[in-house]
């Protein structure tokens, strides 16, 4: 559905290609994102600010385009993003004229749960699992629209488009309902809610050759920049405030980084790139040698973290 | 013909100067261009046949894997050992440590300028309709078996379920051709069981081939072991299955999701075309009140389209309003769905909990959800012999044959004319679950405006009148079901015979 897949011969007769593999992919999230958003009573879409966000709202706009996406967006804050997803996230939101509501888990805050001195674990369960619980409970929605990909990690490999929790957000593998087809079933039981991923069958590279596609904005600190970095347990840390202490030895060194994955500055390693336009950045991310979530500190605590993670409700 | 993209020159031009790129930037576009389309693999065996493995090695040999996940698996298999490519389509915990695969799971890569997606199912008789539910999702099907054993009475059942759900294209993996010597005799006879499995079936393509996924042979790469195999590796095989998104065939439908609305007056209907093809100035029918109007505009985000085909999602604004909403389903003039007043369909029997009659229903067809006003089992499907046997019992991992009759009304195809509008689920009303999955084999209503005024007679209405008692296709019953359409017309009654029967 995009305008390079027509071009104008000499003659003036249209030639047509088929639809490519985004074309497609990108029907099928908007088929997804309709067929949620009538059948939940009320949706709201989860938004992290980083790349599969941005690519997760582009879709819910053409979705319902004329029409504004019938849903708000939330935000889990943390209070330990970056400044800058902070600032792109409001003016993103505002840009598009959005509902935005955010989240912190005042409780967490309130017992000075950080990820400095808290095991990633531990504070990744009170600030993210614990507040999405709070905030889906909150407002009462019984549909959240999530940007998790099958190819992000072997236990998302075999999650469904609709996927259901039982009372308290518990994910039980064996209690997820078959789908076929494009058929789509959202019917819920007492105290069900679902959570709706429409990028399901996207890899990495189809959101960053969308991004690309669409020519869409993402958080600078996916470019390569010069940046505040520690070296910590071999990962390179941006430094985004003063609230990380540097231990004995440590000590800040700038260095040209930028991201991969976004998520809490003290969770999320740099890598070391002179990529500093968006085209480079996501050339380099192509052609590279590692898999994503090798950013992400949360998932290295031991096998079967991420599995683990979502049993007890983590997105 | 090919499916087409159309758009209004303006957007074209806007296109062509955006186009314009350095020649750094032409060599990057090579990398991150869109692929030419997406094939779904679904893959069907047991443990034994060594699916896993063969499933890995595609990827190992075939995709760009992550370096890391590379040599983590280099990594495991310690010096000197070979890398357990199995471990590339490993999934949860719980069968990791089973040492079974219980569920479905997706695994993407891209070879060839195609983006791949394998479906890998289990093949183990009591999880049927966890293959049910991958193969729906399937372009074709790879289906494995050990070269020592061949074709076994699960081959058959296997080649059953695919045919129900729709698949039209079916692989047989004849692996660990290296443990019978790489016996072309060995081969052959299997390859000629297979031929005779899949006769029966509607499949358009069924090829057999001899590989080794342990060592790669034939997946990939050509085997130097068989030099007296000529035909194509595994993935060349793959390589000729047609993408979707590239079919425009068949008659138009358009199941309407939602309605959304603009400024001023605007109200559009919102959904994805799931076969054939409408335009800027096509007649559409509302199927339920026989309502049309002209299609005035097919709006997108990105600019309005002359035309769309099968698999893109649309808004279509109509010249005038025809007061349709989710659920109904838009066709062309010359060829409508029916309003269903009571369906024959196959079912995969989904649910954990067998069928109880007095359980509320509720039928989930493209974008409609209608209650059951009655569910019939009338026979079991033996997936091994085909034969039916009699019965109203119905358990997990069942294919039963059944009457539905909808509480009001409902449009659709039969499956085998429109798949998108031709198949079903069934769901608890109570807990929400899905029930069965179902194909509409025939259909008991009104179509109207084209065939107002007839009377289809499906088998299903011939097997409970004149035809008890006969086999359904066999001559006796077509001569009686001609016999029936000769009466009703000479009566005054237009009849058509519908039905696989004829």
């Amino acid at each position: 559905m995009r305008p390079a897949q027509q071009s104008k011969s000499e003659g003036g007769t249209r030639m047509t290609r088929p639809l490519s593999h985004l074309d497609i992919l990108e029907a099928e999230s908007i088929h997804i994102f309709r067929e949620a958003a009538a059948q939940f009573r009320k949706p709201v879409l989860l938004y992290s600010i980083g790349k599969d966000s941005t690519v997760l709202l582009h879709l819910a706009r053409k979705a319902f385009y004329p029409q504004k996406p019938p849903f708000p967006l939330l935000h889990v804050d943390t209070t330990w993003k970056f400044r800058d997803m902070i600032t792109f996230r409001d003016r993103a939101v505002a840009k598009l004229g959005l509902d935005l509501i955010v989240h912190t888990n005042a409780e967490g805050v309130a017992r000075g749960v950080d990820p400095v001195r808290f095991a990633p674990s531990l504070y990744t369960d009170v600030m993210k699992t614990q507040a999405l619980k709070q905030a889906l409970d909150l407002h009462g929605f019984d549909g959240a629209f999530g940007g998790a990909r099958r190819d992000e990690e072997a236990s998302r490999a075999k999650e469904r488009v609709f996927s259901f929790r039982a009372p308290g957000h518990r994910w039980d593998p064996r209690k997820q309902r078959p789908e076929m087809w494009r058929l789509l079933n959202g019917r819920l039981g007492t105290g069900e809610t679902a959570r709706v991923f429409p990028l399901s069958n996207w890899t990495e590279r189809d959101v960053w050759r969308y991004i690309l596609r669409e020519k869409l904005e993402v958080v600078p600190l996916y470019l390569a920049a010069e940046r505040p970095t520690v070296l910590r347990d071999g990962q390179l840390l941006v430094l985004d405030d003063d609230r990380m202490p540097l231990r004995d030895g440590e000590r800040a060194v700038t260095r040209r980084v930028r991201f991969r994955t976004l998520g809490c500055w003290p969770l999320t390693a740099a890598i070391e790139s002179s990529a500093d336009t968006l085209e480079a950045a996501v050339a380099e991310t192509m052609t590279s040698a590692t898999s994503e979530r090798q950013g992400r500190l949360i998932d290295h605590d031991q096998a079967g973290a991420m599995e683990r993670k979502k049993q007890e409700g983590y997105f | 013909m090919r499916a087409t993209v159309l758009r209004k020159p303006r957007d074209a031009h806007a296109d062509a100067v955006a186009v314009k790129a350095s020649a750094a930037q032409t060599a990057r576009a090579a990398v991150l261009r869109d692929l030419d389309g997406v094939v779904h693999i679904l893959t069907c065996g047991s443990v034994d046949d060594g699916k896993s493995t063969l499933m890995g090695r595609l990827l190992w040999d075939a995709a760009d894997l992550p370096e890391d996940t590379r040599a983590n698996l280099v990594a495991q298999a310690g010096p000197g050992g070979q890398p357990d490519v199995s471990l590339l389509v490993d999934g949860l915990v719980a069968e990791r440590e089973q040492g079974i695969t219980i569920d479905i799971a997706w695994r993407y890569f891209d070879a060839q300028q195609r983006r791949y997606v394998i479906i890998d199912s289990p093949g183990h008789e009591q999880y049927t309709r966890n293959m049910a539910s991958g193969a729906s999702h399937a372009d074709v099907a790879i289906m494995l078996v050990d070269a020592r054993h061949g074709v076994k009475r699960q081959t058959r059942r296997h080649a059953a379920i695919l045919d129900l759900v729709g698949i039209r294209r079916v692989i047989l993996a004849v692996n660990k051709m290296d443990l019978v010597d790489w016996s072309e005799d060995r081969f052959r006879a299997i390859e000629a069981d297979f031929k005779a499995v899949t006769a029966r079936f509607g499949f358009i393509e069924a090829q057999a081939l001899p590989v080794a996924a342990k060592s790669g042979d034939n997946v990939a790469r050509r085997s130097v072991e068989m030099d007296w195999y000529g035909g194509p590796t595994l993935l060349d095989v793959l390589a000729r299955v047609p993408s979707r998104g590239r079919a425009a065939g068949g008659a138009f439908r358009m199941p309407v999701q939602t309605v959304v609305r603009g400024e001023t007056d605007f109200r559009g209907l919102a959904g994805t075309v799931t076969s054939g093809r409408v335009a800027v100035g096509t007649v559409v029918v509302d199927s339920a009140s026989g309502r049309r109007a002209t299609v005035k505009r097919i709006v997108t985000m990105d600019g309005d389209l002359d035309a769309a085909v099968s698999g893109q999602a649309i808004v279509l604004q109509l010249d005038h309003d025809i007061d349709v909403s989710r659920g109904a389903v838009l066709a062309g003039e010359e060829n409508l769905p029916t309003m269903a007043h009571s369906l024959d369909a196959r079912l995969v029997w989904l649910s954990n909990v067998a069928f109880d009659a007095d359980h509320g229903v509720l039928l989930r067809t493209a974008t409609d959800l209608v209650p059951l006003a009655s569910i019939t089992m009338r026979s079991r499907l033996n997936l091994e012999t085909m034969a039916e046997s009699t019965g109203t019992i119905c358990e997990p991992n069942d294919i039963v044959l059944a009457d539905l009759v909808p509480a009001r009304p409902v449009a659709l195809d039969r499956f085998v004319d429109n798949r998108d509008t031709g198949s079903f689920v069934l769901v608890d009303a109570l807990t929400g679950d899905t029930l069965a999955g179902g194909v509409v084999s025939g259909l008991v209503g009104q179509a109207l405006a084209a065939e107002a005024g007839q009377f289809v007679l499906t088998d299903a209405v011939l097997a409970r009148g004149v035809c008890a008692g006969v086999a359904v296709g066999s001559p006796e019953f077509r001569r009686r079901a001609d016999e029936v359409a000769l009466i009703l017309k000479a009566a005054g009654v237009v009849a058509r015979l519908d039905g696989g029967g004829r």
